[in-house]
């Protein structure tokens, strides 16, 4: 129940930052969750859907309120892709994605390495 | 202990071997947590540098894609809501009404502001790299930047007021934007903020358009013919003076004598010869716009005596560059001392173009030349000097820094002498006079144009306009009717203004025609004024002007609109809209019987005889479904390659052909009609031939290259099948353009539509009727930038069908449906 509490905790924190316009949000908190979570496997995709819904939340919302598809269509052609407006969304939400994926995989990295050198010390003093 | 095949070892550490074999694994196990540390840190620090940075031509993806402030806020920035403003300048309360057309400048069309104030500023380097340094030190020695400098420095109260005022609004603009994360998705994606805008930014867009529409790299394409096809020929076939007939506006009496003629003839030496070679590639290798091509454009009125109404008709159709977003913003200015309703130029605070209570204006290009180019003197004994009048006089050096975006700034210095800057110095020195670098109040007059009331008061204001020259028509509630090529009109002491000149002093710059005596019309007798870029006055004129060729338009858009307004019979305003369509070509009406003359002669086969029986039977029109205007377009292509491109090869002509074909068109027009033996249809290698034959030749060829592109069925080589239009995206993105989409008429119609696609052609068009005080307009494109919102591009439909939409005035608009308001207060 803590972990699922805790997910959600990360993942409204990272909407919030978005929101304010903190872009980077899911990258710290993804080094959050995977410091905290002891399983790598676990933290890593959970910091990486965090970091996709804190990018797709607003977009869908804009969606939602404005309508998109003239906006994507123009983004792609200016990013030089003609009319796939599918490009820019799939682009945007991928950043949000590696953002958390990134920060997650780097808490859960560090956590390992300070897991390991405990169980070395551990082993050295008996 | 280990084995391998034959060989048997002991273990050096066979004494040892349980701590040995546990202590191992458990390094490697321990370094394995370090390495992935390593290895997501590496991945961490890449994903951050692309989300942080830009790289590889992509942005910096965080900042440009987020949802909340990037660029995905274009969404939000495509709805025009009401709004209640509180802004910081306002002395008083101000109403804007947004119907279809929106009104305020920095609101839709800031980044187009931007761009333009960069590219005059010599500043677009820093926001797009390398790519725009050319543009970039070409605008700096040029001295845009300097002009509108200078003349900040010496402003009147008059019109510094206004330009202040004007900054303030933009300002306050920039800050709600960057408040609301609503700044245009181009500053997002391309990474950078606007910097506040500045009375001197107003100048520079100002400058920008003159240098569009006046800065000519003619007397460099002068040099290389004169020196590629003799004094002679060039002189013949490139003359001062028009050689077709054309439809002038000011037919005189003139004020004053002929000043001493303008010598002709005289060879350029091999060095100025290389010099204006080098200098033109450069021109020409500048991106469009730098450099005027040549203008078409469209205006002409009729008096209340000639009119349906009663009233005098006006119409107007400046024809530039159609991009998307429009160079033109339509507007409605009314508050106790301004009523004017027209187009405005993002960046700037006058309307340029359009009407106010009592009288209406509209402009062409006057095409006079105001580029002058000298080639200055220097001396290795000398260093740094050049000589003038006399003596030896030190160039003054100005520098510049030019920030690169990814790369190292570029320091930049600008020789500048009396003349000018230098803008050449491989092989000779050149430097150019343009009319353009004279300090000039030209919106104060704009700001009196739009508050003048009758003829007089809209000719006083003209007093006081330099550059570009232009035909200004104007039409009053009261009838009246006249036409006024206000601006600069250089006059040198001596020489040959159409090539470069020498720099010593005797050739240059000394003055202007006086007002009284530029071209000018009012209230003619015939009720009916009109121009279309072409010279304004006759032979008598005494004054040089500018050469026929590539100054001034060949006129056959000029022969049409006279053609159509001197018909009997009253005129309307919707005759007036019909002709600004009027896909008639007068040069095709001309020479097509002739054509037909000598192919009657001819031994044709099939597929020709079916041409020629398309053309008998054409109305001179170029519509879309009409396969004789393909067949006349590719004739007269195929007639002018026939008669100069053995020319071209014989002599070595450096100047491309296509550049010249207004010019030469006008030699072959003549030729054709009364001088159909004319040597120049005896090219060296062709033998001794006549028009006719050139004429038979091109033909032929003209009509195989159209089977080969277009199938065998002339009847299936429709003008619609060959000719389109495209409105090209300002940032020159390609998939935000509209079109290529099939279009009507060509360089010669009055609905110009030169070149395949057509890329120029009428930005505006407007026509008024002060009888039935009607007022009607519309431009290609849309009031807004963003390309995702419905203001993009709503117009254009309307536009392409040749229909116009209501000028409301402030009032009328405030009642119309669907408007949306901001309120204003201080």
């Amino acid at each position: 129940m803590r972990l699922y509490l805790a997910i959600l905790v990360a993942g409204l924190a990272a909407l919030a930052g978005v929101l304010l316009g903190w872009w980077w949000a899911p990258f710290p908190i993804g080094i959050a969750a995977g410091v905290v979570m002891a399983r790598a496997r676990v933290a890593i995709p959970i910091a990486g859907a965090i970091g996709l819904l804190s990018w797709l939340v607003p977009l869908a919302a804009a969606q939602v309120r404005y309508g998109l598809g003239p906006t994507a269509a123009s983004l792609a052609a200016i990013m030089g892709f003609g009319h796939l407006a599918v490009v820019p969304a799939i682009l945007t939400l991928l950043v949000g994605a590696l953002l958390g994926l990134a920060g997650g995989w780097l808490g859960s990295a560090a956590r390992a390495v300070v897991a390991s050198n405990a169980r070395v010390d551990a082993a050295r003093n008996g | 202990m280990f084995t391998l095949p034959g060989v048997t070892a002991q273990s050096a550490v066979a004494e040892r071997p349980a701590v040995q074999e546990a202590v191992a694994p458990r390094r490697r196990r321990a370094r394995l947590p370090l390495l992935n540390l390593a290895v997501s840190a590496v991945v961490s620090a890449a994903v951050l540098y692309a989300a942080f940075f830009p790289a590889s031509g992509l942005p910096a993806l965080g900042p440009a894609f987020n949802p909340t402030t990037g660029a995905w806020t274009m969404a939000a920035d495509a709805q025009v809501t009401d709004l209640s403003l509180r802004l910081a300048g306002l002395q008083q309360p101000v109403k804007v009404v947004l119907e279809q057309d929106g009104t305020a400048h920095a609101r839709f069309r800031l980044f187009q502001m931007d761009l333009m104030r960069r590219q005059g500023a010599g500043r677009l380097s820093e926001v797009v790299g390398k790519a725009a340094l050319d543009s970039d030190r070409f605008e700096l020695q040029l001295g845009l930047l300097r002009t509108a400098r200078l003349e900040w420095g010496q402003i009147s109260q008059r019109l510094g007021e206004p330009l202040v005022a004007y900054a303030q609004g933009v300002n306050d603009r920039i800050a709600e934007a960057e408040s609301a994360h609503q700044l245009d998705p181009m500053f997002t994606l391309l990474g950078y903020k606007p910097q506040p805008w500045t009375p001197v930014d107003s100048l520079l867009v100002k400058g920008d358009m003159t240098q569009t529409l006046n800065f000519t790299d003619t007397p460099l394409v002068m040099a290389l013919l004169n020196k590629s096809l003799g004094a002679d020929l060039a002189s013949e076939w490139f003359p001062v003076l028009p050689p077709n007939v054309q439809a002038l506006y000011d037919l005189g009496p003139y004020g004053r004598p002929s000043i001493a003629p303008i010598a002709s003839g005289g060879l350029v030496s091999d060095a100025e010869a290389a010099s204006a070679s080098t200098l033109l590639t450069r021109l020409e290798s500048l991106p469009a716009g730098l450099v005027s091509k040549g203008g078409a454009s469209n205006n002409w009125a009729v008096a209340g005596a000639r009119s349906a109404s009663g009233g005098a008709l006006l119409a107007g159709d400046p024809h530039l560059h159609l991009t998307l977003p429009s160079i033109w913003f339509q507007l409605t200015m009314d508050s106790p001392s301004y009523h004017a309703a027209g187009v405005s130029i993002p960046g700037t605070p006058v309307v340029l173009i359009g009407h106010n209570e009592h009288i209406a204006w509209s402009l062409t290009d006057a095409q006079n030349q105001q580029t002058f180019f000298y080639v200055e003197q220097e001396d290795r004994n000398h260093p740094g000097q050049y000589y003038w009048k006399g003596s030896w006089q030190p160039y003054e050096d100005v520098t510049y820094d030019i920030p690169v975006l990814g790369g190292a700034t570029e320091h930049l210095t600008v020789k500048q002498t009396v003349h000018g800057p230098v803008i050449g110095e491989r092989g000779q020195t050149t430097s150019v006079w343009w009319a353009g670098n004279v300090p000039s109040w030209d919106l104060q007059v704009l700001l009196d144009v739009d508050r003048a009331s009758n003829w007089r008061e809209f000719r006083t204001a003209l007093r006081g306009w330099l550059s570009p020259t232009h035909n200004f028509v104007y039409a009053d509630d009261a009838g009246n009717i006249g036409l006024i090529s206000a601006g600069y009109f250089p006059q040198v002491a001596k020489g040959q203004p159409w090539l470069p000149m020498p720099g010593t002093g005797e050739y240059d710059v000394v003055g202007t025609i006086p007002f009284d005596d530029i071209p000018q019309v009012y209230n003619p007798p015939d009720h009916i004024i009109w121009s279309a870029n072409q010279r304004q006055v006759t032979k008598d004129y005494p004054y040089y002007i500018g050469t026929a060729s590539n100054f001034f338009d060949p006129g056959y858009r000029a022969d049409e609109i006279r053609r159509v307004l001197s018909q009997p019979g009253k005129l309307s305003a919707s005759d007036m809209q019909a002709l600004q369509t009027d896909t008639h070509d007068f040069l095709g009406a001309e020479i097509v019987p002739v054509l037909l003359q000598t192919l009657a002669k001819a031994k044709l086969n099939a597929q020709e005889t079916a041409a020629v029986r398309l053309l008998s039977t054409w109305d001179d029109r170029m519509e879309m479904n009409s396969a004789a205007a393909t067949i006349w377009d590719r004739f007269w292509t195929s007639y002018l390659d026939e008669t100069f491109k053995p020319w071209w090869k014989s002599r070595s002509v450096k100047v491309d052909m296509g550049e010249l074909t207004d010019a030469l068109g006008q030699d072959l027009e003549t030729w054709t009609l009364h001088d159909p033996t004319n040597r120049a249809f005896s090219a060296p290698g062709v033998g001794s031939r006549t028009a006719t034959d050139a004429q038979t030749s091109a033909f032929r060829k003209a009509i195989s290259a159209l089977a080969r592109q277009l199938g065998s069925d002339p009847n299936a080589w429709t003008w619609g099948r060959v000719h389109a239009r495209e409105l090209e995206n300002l940032a020159q993105v390609s998939g935000l353009s509209y079109g290529p989409r099939a279009e009507r008429g060509d360089a010669n119609t009055p609905l110009a539509a030169g070149g395949d696609p057509s890329t120029h052609g009428p930005s505006w068009r407007m026509v008024v009727d002060w009888g039935a005080h009607m007022f009607q307009g519309i431009y290609p494109g849309g009031q807004s930038e963003n390309p995702a919102s419905s203001w993009y591009t709503d117009r254009v439909d309307t536009w392409w069908d040749g229909r116009l939409n209501p000028m409301l005035s402030a009032e009328e608009a405030s009642a119309a449906p669907g408007i949306r308001t901001w309120s204003m207060h201080p």
